[in-house]
């Protein structure tokens, strides 16, 4: 299988603007504990020795998409943008960690990412509702639709 | 002085000279092809083509040409007229041709350059370009340029180190000048700054003796407290007003400063960065001249004439303090104007992860220098403000507010060198001191820079590649910790430091706007005044008789400010001695015949230079105060109104030539000559691609474009037609752009009524330094003309046919 460039989700150009002045690994909270590539290394391996450089790395999916890196980056570039566009294509070339697999099904068994019986229990405690049913038989069938249990290899 | 026939009224005998510009043209442009049509062309009676028609030999291949096929015309297609058309006229004078009998087609800035990959557009384009100058040529006619005396007197405005210098090398060569200054003294910035790079020289000391040989000179009038509130007038003749504020202290002040013991009033003290306090009756510092206190009136407890406080009085043994003083109004004379207004720092409060303001130990560099200064709040001990100790870690975080699309996209030019003597200030005060400069790069490149960076290192400054990302505050300590990424090293770093310097940007004067308005400047996208050309005019402005000096201009150290200040007192002098100046020969000409009194015109001059007179019931111009915009002739209705070397005739000429073939896939440009045509050779210096489809016509103004200028272009089926010229509050002839917009907005009603597609006439504000914008605005006109039907094209000529039949 073909695998889509990044530069097609984001436009490279934006990329000539950066003058590598760290600010966004200097920000970036997963890098600072994980001590991985960090954003500012991403983005040049990305423009110098092209996508196949990162998109195997299991680095970017430390990104939360917090947005600080963002909105520090003193040219703008909107850099989780192109995180989300690199973790896209990584996981068609099967870079998924298995706590993201695991969220996956978790959503197409329940219709939420995290275990809910605390929740529940804490609600009940304060007096609050349980939490809406969830058509799980809708989700899993947008998830199969759009190709997303086929693109993480979650057998189904 | 030459002889010059007017050869206007023989029948046009036009030579052709197209230049190859080595590759510029030649390389994207069919030069001999161009220079072969031409010679097609009806009255062309010579046509070349040259490989530097600028040149010595170029240049005398025109004489010769003059001279021996006796033409009455010339034509050359080259660069953009703002730059040779001066070189050409005099070449055409010296052959006994007058100068406005000469014609130029732009075929580099507004084709070659632009059209860069489109060979066979740009050759088509430089075509039509010299069709349509030809077409023109044959309508000039010869004009005389008057002189006018200049005044041997200048205004400096701005005493910091620029206009010190400037004022200084004016005096000294006999010419009276006038300082004038907003704040209590002269000195600026630089009296602000504790020492200097790279020669680490005292900044006030090599300052103070300049300052006090203004103060004493006597060709110079000090003004302080004082601003230029309106210029008036043109190169050589400027008449400028300058309110000056009440200082409420007579000039017998010894400044003993016994008064300031007694005032009761505090505010920050601006000189100090706010770092310490003043009193409402204060001198800024030690070394200021004019060496005297000043009540600032805002603080004072005294309002308008009553005086509710005399403490100072009674404390001034000299007797020197005045309430009653009043400001005042001046009314100067000059020749020439120096604008040297300097430049503000970069706040970086909008930076919040850095703590600026939030956190008290990360303070700007231009704070730093008042704390390290003798003269500073701290006398020179270099404390943080938290708990006033001497800090053991220093960090300096480089290019805050600059290179940076959320502040300033430049590079400061000075922030780096200062860093590295700052660091250095500290070693020599405090070897111990342990500093770290965080930097993306250190531009060490002047005379002399490198040494000192070479210094900076040997006596231990460390140097890490990597801004921190965040600058974290202990609540408890006030001591600070830097997160980020060592580049170099590849790893993470987190320090903790004592304090940190933030080593700010410079950008233009908050209030410059005021000063570019009432001289008529322009500004560059960085909002420094732009100089007329960045290499070979650098200290003039497009208005002659005013000169840039210093930062005003851009960001530039001391040595360059005072390089640039001696230049443009150099500029104004040059302009003084010779005594007199020429005018161009622009103005307005009325015919009485044709003239019904109806007195539209004399509405929209912006000079009052038209008067209806009573008895006759018809308008008269006064020649001397136009200064050419052409708004009158583009208002009246009967044609009784010509501009000279502007006349309706030769730009109908021009139209018709634009759209003599496929005019359907043509845009008609109007653009003025001072900032649209000028941001439309800035794109093609830029090398800023776009479609060759544009015509431009150039006028003086706007405002000269007429309704029917745009509606014969239509009816002549043009596809679309651009109004372009300076932004709004820009113009060089005070407002009549505010004409050009109301006409383009009264045709879009027009059009709307005959339901037509007003897209296709566009008004667009480009300045001289937006190039860019200029591109676009084709850009986007060239993509629309791809949508216009024929049906559409035909409605709009039917609308407008009664228009035609202006053609020559």
């Amino acid at each position: 299988m073909s695998v889509k460039k990044v530069w097609t989700i984001f436009d490279r150009s934006r990329l000539y603007e950066c003058y590598e002045c760290s600010r966004c690994s200097g920000s970036c909270p997963a890098t600072l504990t994980h001590h991985t590539l960090g954003p500012r290394k991403i983005l040049l391996k990305c423009l110098q020795q092209g996508q196949e450089s990162v998109i195997e790395d299991p680095a970017i999916w430390y990104c939360t998409t917090c947005m600080v890196c963002q909105d520090r980056c003193p040219q703008e570039i909107n850099i989780p943008e192109l995180l989300t566009g690199l973790r896209n294509i990584g996981a068609q070339k099967g870079n998924v960690p298995e706590k993201v697999k695991f969220a996956v099904e978790k959503i197409a068994k329940t219709g939420r990412s995290l275990l809910t019986f605390r929740v529940e229990r804490e609600r009940e405690r304060y007096g609050l509702p349980p939490l809406q049913e969830i058509d799980t038989e809708e989700v899993s069938r947008i998830l199969t639709e759009t190709g997303f249990f086929k693109d993480l290899k979650i057998d189904r | 002085m030459h002889v010059t026939r007017d050869k206007a009224n023989e029948k046009p005998k036009i030579g052709v000279f197209v230049c190859h510009c080595g590759l510029n043209i030649g390389g994207v442009v069919d030069v001999q092809k161009v220079a072969d049509f031409a010679a097609t062309l009806p009255d062309v009676v010579f046509a070349s083509a040259n490989l530097y028609t600028c040149s010595q030999p170029g240049q005398e291949e025109i004489k010769k040409a003059i001279r021996e096929q006796d033409l009455n015309r010339v034509v050359v297609a080259s660069c953009t007229p703002r730059l040779h058309e001066p070189t050409f006229r005099a070449a055409c004078e010296q052959s006994g041709l007058n100068p406005y009998l000469f014609e130029m087609a732009n075929i580099r800035e507004h084709c070659s350059w632009v059209h860069l990959h489109d060979k066979v557009g740009a050759t088509q384009k430089a075509i039509d370009l010299v069709q349509m100058a030809v077409t023109r040529s044959r309508l000039l006619e010869a004009q005389v340029e008057s002189s006018v005396p200049v005044i041997a007197r200048a205004l400096v405005i701005g005493g910091g180190v620029a206009g010190i210098q400037a004022a200084l090398d004016l005096a000294d060569s006999g010419f009276q000048v006038y300082l004038v200054e907003r704040a209590s003294s002269i000195g600026g910035r630089m009296a602000q700054i504790d020492k200097t790079f790279p020669t680490m020289d005292c900044s006030i000391c090599i300052l103070a003796p300049k300052m006090a040989e203004v103060g004493r000179h006597p060709n110079i009038k000090l003004f302080t407290l004082s601003e230029v509130e309106q210029v008036e007038g043109y190169v050589g003749n400027f008449k400028v007003r300058v309110k000056r504020k009440a200082r409420y202290v007579t000039d017998d002040c010894t400044s003993c400063g016994d008064c300031v013991k007694e005032c009761p009033q505090l505010a920050p003290d601006e000189f100090n960065e706010g770092l310490s306090t003043r009193r409402a009756i204060f001198i800024s510092f030690a070394q200021a001249v004019p060496s005297s206190y000043v009540i600032d009136m805002d603080l004072c407890l005294n309002k308008e004439g009553i005086v509710a406080c005399d403490k100072c009085l009674h404390a001034c043994k000299a007797r020197c303090i005045d309430f009653s003083q009043k400001g005042e109004e001046l009314n100067l004379d000059v020749g020439a104007i120096i604008v040297a207004t300097g430049v503000d720092v970069y706040d970086p409060s909008p930076l919040t992860e850095i703590g600026y303001r939030r956190f008290p130990n990360v303070i700007t560099s231009l704070e730093f220098e008042r704390l390290i200064n003798a003269g500073g709040p701290s006398h020179g001990n270099l404390i943080r403000p938290s708990d006033q100790k001497v800090p053991k870690r220093v960090a300096f975080l480089q290019c805050i507010g600059s290179r940076s699309t959320r502040a300033n996209k430049y590079c400061s030019n000075i922030c780096c060198m200062n860093t590295i003597k700052d660091a250095l200030l500290i070693k020599e005060h405090w070897p111990g001191t342990e500093i770290k400069v965080f930097y993306i790069d250190i531009r060490a490149f002047g005379k002399g820079f490198e040494d000192l960076f070479r210094r900076a290192r040997r006596e231990g400054v460390e140097f890490i590649r990597g801004i921190p990302g965040e600058i974290i505050q202990d609540p408890e300590t006030h001591d600070l910790t830097l997160i980020g990424e060592n580049m170099l090293l590849g790893e993470w770093y987190k320090y903790q430091v004592d304090m940190a310097i933030l080593s700010v940007g410079i950008e233009p004067r908050r209030d410059s706007k005021h000063i570019q308005q009432i001289l008529n400047l322009s500004t560059g996208k960085d909002g420094f005044f732009l100089e007329a050309h960045p290499k070979l005019r650098p200290v003039d402005t497009a208005t002659s008789g005013i000169f840039l000096a210093g930062g005003a201009e851009g960001p530039k150290d001391i040595k360059d400010s005072v390089t640039q200040a001696s230049a443009a007192a150099s500029r104004a002098g040059i302009l003084m001695t010779r005594g007199e100046v020429k005018v161009e020969a622009i103005t307005a000409r009325l015919d009485p015949e044709k003239c019904t009194g109806c007195g539209m015109c004399v509405e929209v001059c912006p000079y009052k230079a038209l008067r209806k007179d009573e008895e006759t019931g018809i308008v008269h111009i006064i020649e001397a105060s136009c200064a050419g915009c052409g708004a009158c002739a583009a208002e009246c209705r009967f044609g009784a109104i010509q501009m000279r070397h502007y006349s309706d005739k030769q730009i109908y000429a021009q139209i018709a030539s634009i759209t003599r073939e496929e005019p359907e896939k043509k845009i008609v440009a109007f653009c003025c000559n001072w900032c649209s045509y000028a941001g439309a050779d800035f794109a093609g210096v830029s090398r800023i691609q776009y479609p060759p489809q544009v015509r431009i016509i150039r006028t003086m103004c706007s405002g000269r474009v007429s309704m029917d200028f745009i509606r014969f272009a239509f009816a002549r089926g043009a596809g679309a037609v651009l109004v372009s010229g300076c932004h709004p509050a820009d113009c060089h002839y005070i407002n009549a752009n505010m004409q050009t917009e109301k006409r383009v907005k009264r045709l879009w009603k027009e059009m709307q009524k005959k339901g037509l597609h007003t897209d296709r006439l566009q008004l667009a504000w480009v300045s001289a330094a937006e190039g860019r914008r200029f591109a676009g605005v084709i850009q986007k006109m060239a993509d629309d003309l791809e949508r216009i039907s024929e049906k559409e094209l035909q409605k709009t000529r039917a609308a407008y046919e009664k228009f035609l039949g202006k053609e020559p």
